[in-house]
C-alpha cells in the first residue's frame, strides 16, 4: 500500500514532458493514476520519475474534426467521454462502455489514454479500439506518429511506444453509414471484472452483412480478431442460424488463461457467446 | 529542478484547502492523498480499507469531483479544494439532509464506510436529483459496505431525493427488477416507527 | 408459537424497548468523527511492517536483517528465534495430539502458509518500515504442500506440525437416535456423495490494527485495538507473555465491522507487545487489505461426504448420516471449536430424530480460519438444506410442503443432541417469505419463461441463528477446557453530577449497543434514552468486563442487554431504598421516573436523582443510617442458565436462543453463460422480542448481503502450490451495491422463554441466502438437464457446467429403496 520512493514532476508543456520521458528510461507517464498507482502500491511497478501530464493543455478534448473524424484527447476521462455530446453523437458504443467502467470515482479520473497505454488484457477498451479502427496519435521527440489500434497493443502491459513517446490523442474515423457497433461482456457477478468480452462493428448492406470486425478481450495478451467468424459473416444474411454457425469453433482458435475467475475452457466457450451477442448488437444498430 | 540529471522532486509543497480551511505543507512525492490528509493534516474521516482502490472508504470530493484519495498522490492535489464528510455540516451546524436521512433510515452501522458513502451520495444527487434504484446503486458502486447490505442506504437516498423532488422525465422501468421495491416493502422497522411528536434527537 | 413471557414490573411503563429509537452512534459517525484505532497516535510511535512468507510450506533456513537494520529509520526487528525465547506458544484448544502444536505469532523454524509473518520490522515511519522490510533476506527451502483437506488426512501427506505428528486437530463421531435402523426402515434412501462448502471471508472494511504501548515502569501493556473478544484474548496474550492478566489492557472504541474476523488478532497483539517492549516505544500496526485476506480469518471450508438420508413416502425425513472434513488452515487458533459449534443446529430447522456426523478437522497449508459470520453453523445448515432440497427434487416432493412437513412445529423443542430450540414459527415465516415474493406468480412466470428458453428458478433457504453460546461445548472437543456457560457484564451508575452513565463489557462493531443499552436502561429508570450516557467502546481500564466479554456469536441482545437491565434494576432498587429513607416512605411506594424518585405521585415528597447522587458522593454525613453498601453504582454480570454438557453422550443445551431466518429467492440463469441474476429476494426473520426493530432489520440486511456475496461472487481460491490467487479486492469480489438486490423483509416475534426480555441473539444470520440462492439455481437447473448444486459457491462457470454437463453432478446422487439396501 505504500509506494516506493519516487520523484514527481508536472510539466506544463508537451515538449517538457517528452523531454523528461526521453532522458530517463525509468520515467513513466502519470495520467489518471487509476491503474498505475495500484501497481505502485504493490511495488510491481517502481518507476523513478512520475511525469504527471494532467497540466498539459489540450489533451482532454473530444472534437469532431472538419473531415468528420473524431479526435479523443488521451487525457479525456471516462466520465468526460461518457457525457460528451460529440461522442454520444458519433460513437455511442464507446460512450456507453466507458460509462460502465469500474465506478464513479474511477471514471472521474481514469483516462482513455491511460487505459490504452496500460494494455491490460482484461481492459474493455483495446479490443473496442480495434473494431472502431482507431488510430493512436503518438507524440515523441521525433514528432507525431500514427499507429493503427491493431498494431498498437503488443502484449500484456506492452504497447508501441518508444522511449520519450506519449499517446496524445486517439483518432476515430468519420462515422460510416449503415454501420453499427456492439459490446458484450460476461462479468464476475453483477458488475465485476470481465471474464470475456467482445467488441463488434458491422455494416448492413442489401439485406446482408457487409463488412464486420470482431475483437475479443480477456482471451490473450492482446486483443484478438475473430477473423474466421468475420469471414463467415461477410455477405451472409444476419440470421440467428448464420451467426451461430459463424461463431462455432471460435473458441478453438483461442488459448486463454485459467485464473481465479474462470478456466481457459470456459473463456473459450464464452468468447463464442459474447462474439455473437456483440455482433447482434452491431447489426441491429446498423439496420436502424 | 534538476540534480545530477534527475528529473522531478522527492518532496514538494502542497497547498490546498480542506472543507474551506487552507493548508500549506510539504509532502513526499510518494505519499498518497489519503495518508497526507489523515497523517499530516489530521483529517479523521477519510478512512482506508483496501490496497487496490476498490473499497471507496477513502472517497473525497476533489474540486467537486468524486475521487478515491488513495488513487491520487498528495502532490497532485496541490492547488485543489478537498471536501470530506466533515464538510457536509460544520460541527455546530445541524446535520446535512443526507446525513439526517442516513440517521433516520439506519443507513450506517459501524460507520467506517460512511464518510465516503455520504460524499458519493451527495455527488450522485447533485447530478441526478431523481435517481432510479439502479442509478443509486451504480452511484455507490465504488463504496463497499459490509454492514448494511446497501438496502437502507438506498432508502435514505430515495428519501433525500423525494424531499427535494424536482420534476424528472425519467420514469422507472417496469421491467427493471431493481424497481421491485419501489413500493415500500412491509417491514417491521416501519411498523415500530415512532409517532412524530415523540422523536427524540 | 410460544406464549408471551410475562415480564417483571419495572416500576415505570415500558416505553423505549421495541421502538426505533434513533442511534446514539450516528451523530459522531456521520460527521466523520468516529474513533477508529487507526486514529490513535502517540509520540515517538514505531510503525510495524511484516515480512511474510511467499511459500505455503517451507523451512526457514536463514534470516538476514542486517541491511534492514542499517536503514536509518529502523528501530529494531524481530524474528521467530527471538519470539521463541520471549513467548510461550499460544494456548491450544485442541486435545492431544493437536495440543502439541506450537503456535507463535511469527513463523518459528518453518512457514506454513503464504502470508505467515516471518519477520517484524519496526521503524520511525510507516514508509521506512515498508522499505526496510524489502531489505530483509529470508532463505527458504520449499517443502511439499498440502492444500486439500482429504489429502491432509492421508498417512503420507506432508505434516505441518511435527510436534503434533499428524494433520488432524480433532476427530469425533456424533451419533444420536438410531440412524442405522432409520436407513433400514426408510422407504427411500437418498445418497449424496459430496457437498462442499467453500472458503470465503467477511472482510470488514476496517482491517485489524493496533497501537500497543508498553509502560516499562508498571510493566503494563495498553493495547488500543479492534479485537472483538478481549477477555478470552487475555488467555492467549497474557499466558504467551507469561504475565498476570492485569498487565494487559485492551481498549477499543469504534470498530469498522468485525464479523468474526477480529477474534484471532490476539496473535498480532502478543507480537506487538513484545515489539513495543523491545523498541521501548509504542508500536502501531496497520493491516493492509491483502494481508488481511491472505493471512487468515477465512471461513471454515467443509466437505461433506457419503451423505445418506432416510425418507418415508409421506415426505418425512428421518435424519441423515454424513462424514465431514473441515479444513482449518495452518493453525487452529479458535479451532477446533468449529468441530462442535455446528452441533447447536444439528437438525437445522427440522424434526429429524436420527443423525450421525463423523467429523474430522485438519490443518493444511492455507491461511488459518477464524469464525466468520455464521461460524460453523453456516456450513452445517447449508448442508442440511441441500439435503432437504435434493431429497425433494429427487423424490418429487414439493419443496414447500416437504419443509413444512419436517419443520419443527412445537416449542420449546429438544433436538436429538439435547439442544433446546426456544421458540419460533417456521411455517409462518415460510408463508410470509413466499408471500413477499408472490411465490405462485413466480412459479407461473417460471413456466412461461421456459417456453422462451429462459431459465427462472425459485428457491428457499431456512436457517437458524443460534445465539448465546454455552462455552461448555468446548469440552466436547477437549474435556480439559476450563470453560462453560457464558456471561456479560454491565455497570450502571448515577455519576457524581447525577447523570446516568453506563459501561458495557461488550465490543460493538456497528450493532448499536450504546443505543439499545440506553433503551433498556431508560425503561428501567423511567427516563428517555437521551438521558442515559453510554461510554463508547470496550475498555479494560474503564469498563467492567467478565470472562466472556466481547461481541461474537449473536448474543448481545441477550447477554449484554440483560447485564445492562440487571445493573439498572439493582441501581433502581438502591435508589428506591435510599429515596424511601430520605423521604420517609416505604420502598415499594417509590416511583423512579423522569430523573426523580417520588413517593407515589406526591411531588412534595420527591428528590431528584442528582440530589441522591449529591448526598452519596459529596454529603455523606446526610446519608441515613443503614446505607453503607449503597454507592449508586451497580455492576451486574448476566449468566445465562447453562449446565456443562454430557461429554459421554455429547448432549446438552449448547445455545440459549434460536433466531429464525427463512429466505425466498428468485433467480434467472442465462442458459448460454450460466450467469445468475437475482430477480426477487425476501428475508423473513424471527429474533424474538425486538428491542429496536430497525436495528435488527439492518443486521438482517447485512447478513443477507454477506450470504449473497459468498454464494455468487466471493471465493478464496488457492492453487496447488498453496498460493492464494484471490488476495485483494481486485480479485476477491466483495459484494457491491449492484451485487445485492433490493431486499424485501418482514419479521415475526416469538419471544424467547429463556431470556429476561424475550429477545433472541441475532446478527450473524444462519447463511440462509447461501441456500436460498443455491436452491433457486437448482430449481432453474431442473428445467435444463437436472444438474445438482453441490457447492456453496456458484459463479457463472460452475452453473454453466451444471447446465451443460449435468451428468457429472448427477453421478454423485443416488436414490435407493431403503428396504432393498444391502
Amino acid at each position: 500500500m505504500l509506494l516506493n520512493e519516487v520523484r514527481y514532476t508536472r510539466p506544463e508543456t508537451l515538449e517538457d514532458a517528452i523531454g523528461v520521458l526521453e532522458s530517463n528510461e525509468n520515467a513513466r507517464v502519470l495520467a489518471g493514476g487509476q491503474s498505475l498507482l495500484n501497481v505502485m502500491k504493490h511495488r510491481i511497478a517502481t518507476p523513478e520519475v512520475l511525469v504527471d501530464i494532467g497540466s498539459i493543455p489540450g489533451l482532454n478534448q473530444v472534437k469532431i474534426e472538419e473531415d468528420g473524424t473524431v479526435s479523443l484527447g488521451a487525457m479525456a476521462t471516462y466520465d468526460g467521454l461518457h457525457h460528451s455530446d460529440e461522442l454520444v453523437e458519433t460513437y455511442p458504443v464507446l460512450a456507453r462502455v466507458v460509462g460502465r467502467l469500474a465506478d464513479q470515482q474511477v471514471r472521474n479520473r481514469g483516462t482513455i489514454g491511460g487505459n490504452l497505454c496500460y494494455s491490460d488484457p482484461t481492459s474493455n477498451l483495446p479490443p473496442l479500439m480495434v473494431v472502431l479502427e482507431a488510430t493512436m496519435v503518438v507524440t515523441g521527440p521525433s514528432g507525431e506518429r500514427r499507429v493503427a489500434a491493431e498494431d498498437f497493443f503488443w502484449g500484456a502491459y506492452e504497447v508501441d511506444l518508444r522511449r520519450g513517446e506519449m499517446l496524445t490523442s486517439i483518432s476515430l474515423p468519420a462515422p460510416k453509414e449503415n454501420t453499427g457497433y456492439g459490446f458484450a461482456i460476461l462479468r464476475v457477478s453483477a458488475d465485476g471484472w470481465g471474464i470475456v468480452h467482445a467488441s463488434a462493428a458491422a455494416t448492413f448492406e442489401n439485406g446482408a452483412v457487409g463488412d464486420c470486425r470482431l475483437a475479443l478481450g480477456c482471451v490473450a495478451a492482446r486483443p484478438v480478431r475473430a477473423e474466421a467468424m468475420e469471414a463467415a459473416l461477410r455477405g451472409e444474411e444476419p440470421t440467428e442460424e448464420n451467426i451461430r454457425r459463424a461463431s462455432a469453433g471460435l473458441g478453438g482458435d483461442l488459448d486463454p488463461v485459467s485464473d481465479a475467475h474462470a478456466s481457459s475452457d470456459y473463456r473459450r466457450r464464452m468468447a463464442e457467446v459474447m462474439a455473437r451477442r456483440a455482433f447482434l448488437q452491431a447489426i441491429e444498430e446498423a439496420r436502424s | 529542478m534538476e540534480k545530477n540529471g534527475a528529473h522531478g522532486e522527492l518532496a514538494l509543497p502542497v497547498e490546498l484547502t480542506v472543507n474551506g480551511q487552507p493548508y500549506s505543507e510539504t509532502a513526499a512525492s510518494r505519499s498518497l492523498l489519503v495518508f497526507f490528509l489523515r497523517d499530516q493534516l489530521g483529517v479523521k474521516s477519510v478512512n482506508f480499507g483496501c490496497d487496490t482502490g476498490n473499497c471507496g472508504a477513502c472517497t473525497v470530493l476533489w474540486n467537486g469531483k468524486l475521487i478515491k484519495s488513495c488513487m491520487m498522490l498528495a502532490v497532485q492535489a496541490s492547488g485543489s479544494e478537498i471536501t470530506t464528510a466533515e464538510g457536509l455540516a460544520a460541527p455546530e451546524e445541524d446535520l446535512h439532509p443526507i446525513q439526517q436521512a442516513f440517521a433516520e433510515h439506519h443507513g450506517l452501522q459501524c460507520g467506517y464506510c460512511t464518510p465516503g458513502m455520504l460524499l458519493s451520495v451527495k455527488y450522485l444527487l447533485e447530478r441526478n436529483p431523481n435517481p432510479t434504484n439502479e442509478e443509486i446503486r451504480r452511484g455507490i458502486k465504488g463504496n463497499i459496505c459490509r454492514c448494511t447490505g446497501y438496502e437502507n442506504i438506498v432508502t435514505a437516498v430515495r428519501a433525500v431525493a423525494a424531499a427535494e423532488k424536482k420534476p424528472s422525465s425519467q420514469q422507472p422501468s417496469s421491467h427493471d427488477p431493481s424497481q421491485a421495491s419501489e413500493k415500500d416493502p412491509v417491514s417491521a422497522a416501519q411498523r415500530a416507527s415512532l409517532p412524530e411528536d415523540e422523536v427524540t434527537q | 408459537m410460544t406464549d408471551t413471557v410475562a415480564r417483571e414490573e419495572t416500576g415505570a411503563a415500558q416505553k423505549w424497548s421495541g421502538r426505533n429509537v434513533p442511534r446514539k452512534e450516528d451523530e459522531r459517525l456521520l460527521r466523520g468523527q468516529g474513533s477508529f484505532v487507526e486514529n490513535i497516535q502517540y509520540q515517538h510511535m514505531g510503525y510495524v511492517h511484516f515480512v511474510r512468507s511467499p511459500y505455503a510450506h517451507a523451512h526457514i533456513k536463514g534470516i538476514d536483517v542486517s541491511l534492514a537494520e542499517q536503514h536509518p529509520s529502523v528501530i529494531c526487528t524481530m524474528a521467530g528465534d527471538e519470539i521463541e525465547e520471549l513467548l510461550q506458544p499460544f494456548f491450544q484448544i485442541a486435545p492431544e495430539p493437536g495440543a502439541e502444536i506450537r503456535d507463535y505469532p511469527l513463523a518459528v523454524g518453518k512457514a506454513r502458509f503464504v502470508g505467515e509473518p516471518v519477520v517484524a520490522v519496526v521503524a520511525k515511519t510507516r514508509e521506512a518500515a515498508r522499505d526496510a522490510a524489502d531489505l530483509v533476506e529470508v532463505e527458504y527451502e520449499p517443502l511439499e504442500v498440502v492444500v486439500d483437506g482429504q489429502r491432509a488426512l492421508e498417512d503420507d501427506a506432508p505434516v505441518l506440525h511435527e510436534d503434533a505428528g499428524v494433520n488432524v486437530t480433532w476427530q469425533g463421531v456424533y451419533d444420536y437416535g438410531d440412524i442405522d435402523s432409520a436407513l433400514e426402515r426408510a422407504d427411500h434412501v437418498v445418497e449424496i456423495d459430496e457437498l462442499h462448502f467453500h472458503r470465503f471471508t467477511s472482510t470488514p472494511i476496517e482491517t485489524n490494527g493496533a497501537v500497543v504501548d508498553y509502560d516499562a515502569g508498571s510493566g503494563v501493556w495498553t493495547m488500543h485495538c479492534n479485537n472483538q473478544l478481549p477477555a478470552v484474548s487475555l488467555f492467549w496474550i497474557a499466558s504467551a507473555l507469561g504475565v498476570p492478566f492485569s498487565r494487559v489492557q485492551l481498549i477499543s472504541k469504534d470498530i469498522g465491522g468485525a464479523f468474526g474476523n477480529k477474534i484471532n488478532s490476539y496473535a498480532y497483539l502478543t507480537l506487538l507487545a513484545a515489539l513495543s517492549r523491545k523498541a521501548r516505544r509504542p508500536v502501531k500496526w496497520t493491516e493492509w487489505r491483502s494481508e488481511q485476506i491472505a493471512s487468515g480469518n477465512h471461513s471454515n471450508e467443509r466437505t461433506f461426504r457419503d451423505i445418506k438420508v432416510p425418507v418415508m413416502n409421506d415426505g418425512t425425513i428421518l435424519g441423515y448420516q454424513v462424514r465431514a472434513i473441515d479444513d482449518a488452515g495452518a493453525f487452529p487458533r479458535y479451532e477446533p471449536l468449529g468441530g462442535v459449534i455446528w452441533a447447536q443446529v444439528l437438525p437445522g430447522c427440522y424434526r429429524f430424530e436420527n443423525a450421525r456426523v463423523d467429523f474430522s478437522q485438519v490443518v493444511t497449508n492455507k491461511a488459518p480460519v477464524s469464525p466468520n459470520r455464521g461460524y460453523s453453523r453456516l456450513q452445517h445448515l447449508w448442508m442440511v438444506e441441500r439435503v432437504v432440497d435434493i431429497v425433494a427434487s429427487e423424490l418429487g416432493f414439493d419443496p414447500v410442503e416437504v419443509r413444512k412437513k419436517n419443520y419443527v412445529a412445537e416449542f420449546p423443542h429438544e433436538t436429538p443432541n439435547g439442544c433446546i430450540y426456544d421458540s419460533g414459527d417456521y411455517h409462518r415465516c415460510l408463508d410470509i417469505a413466499l408471500d413477499l415474493i408472490d411465490y405462485r406468480s413466480w412459479l407461473g412466470r417460471r413456466d412461461e419463461a421456459r417456453a422462451e428458453g429462459k431459465l427462472i428458478g425459485v428457491g428457499i433457504g431456512s436457517t437458524l441463528d443460534s445465539g448465546t453460546n454455552n462455552f461448555g461445548q468446548s469440552r466436547l472437543v477437549n474435556p480439559n477446557m476450563p470453560f462453560s456457560g457464558n456471561n456479560e457484564a454491565a455497570n450502571v451508575k448515577i455519576d457524581l453530577d447525577g447523570n446516568i452513565v453506563v459501561t458495557l463489557g461488550s465490543v460493538p462493531q456497528g450493532q448499536s449497543h450504546a443505543t439499545t443499552a440506553a433503551q433498556v436502561v431508560a425503561d428501567v429508570l423511567g427516563v428517555a434514552p437521551d438521558d442515559v450516557t453510554v461510554l463508547i467502546g470496550s475498555d479494560m481500564q474503564r469498563n467492567v468486563y467478565s470472562g466472556f466479554s466481547g461481541t461474537i456469536a449473536s448474543q448481545f441482545a441477550v447477554t449484554g442487554l440483560s447485564a445492562a437491565i440487571g445493573a439498572a434494576e439493582r441501581l433502581r432498587d438502591d435508589i428506591r431504598a435510599l429515596a424511601a429513607a430520605v423521604l420517609g416512605g416505604e420502598e415499594d411506594e417509590v416511583v423512579v421516573a423522569d430523573g426523580v424518585a417520588m413517593i407515589g405521585e406526591d411531588e412534595d415528597r420527591s428528590i431528584p436523582l442528582a440530589g441522591l447522587a449529591g448526598m452519596i458522593h459529596f454529603s455523606t454525613a446526610e446519608i441515613p443510617p443503614g446505607f453503607e453498601n449503597v454507592s449508586l453504582n451497580r455492576t451486574y454480570v448476566y449468566r445465562p442458565p447453562f449446565e456443562v454438557p454430557d461429554l459421554e453422550t455429547k448432549t446438552g443445551n449448547l445455545t440459549l436462543t434460536y433466531a429464525t431466518q427463512i429466505h425466498a429467492c428468485v433467480v434467472e440463469v442465462d442458459p448460454e453463460t450460466g450467469a445468475v441474476q437475482i430477480l426477487d429476494y425476501a428475508a423473513v426473520d424471527d429474533s424474538g422480542t425486538l428491542i429496536n426493530p430497525q436495528i435488527v432489520e439492518g443486521q438482517v440486511h447485512g447478513a443477507t448481503a454477506h450470504g449473497i456475496g459468498a454464494v455468487l461472487t466471493e471465493e478464496l481460491h488457492y492453487d496447488e502450490d498453496g498460493q492464494l490467487v484471490s488476495m485483494n479486492f481486485y480479485d476477491y469480489e466483495a459484494a457491491t451495491a449492484l451485487d445485492v438486490p433490493p431486499l424485501k423483509t418482514d419479521s415475526i416475534e416469538s419471544p424467547s422463554p429463556f431470556t429476561p426480555t424475550g429477545a433472541k441473539g441475532m446478527g450473524e444470520g444462519g447463511g440462509a441466502p447461501l441456500h436460498a440462492v443455491c436452491s433457486a439455481i437448482q430449481d432453474a437447473l431442473r428445467q435444463h438437464g437436472g444438474g445438482v448444486v453441490t457447492d456453496s459457491h456458484n459463479p457463472s462457470e460452475r452453473v454453466y457446467r451444471l447446465l451443460h454437463e449435468p451428468e457429472n453432478s448427477r453421478a454423485g446422487i443416488r436414490v435407493g429403496n431403503g428396504h432393498d439396501r444391502v
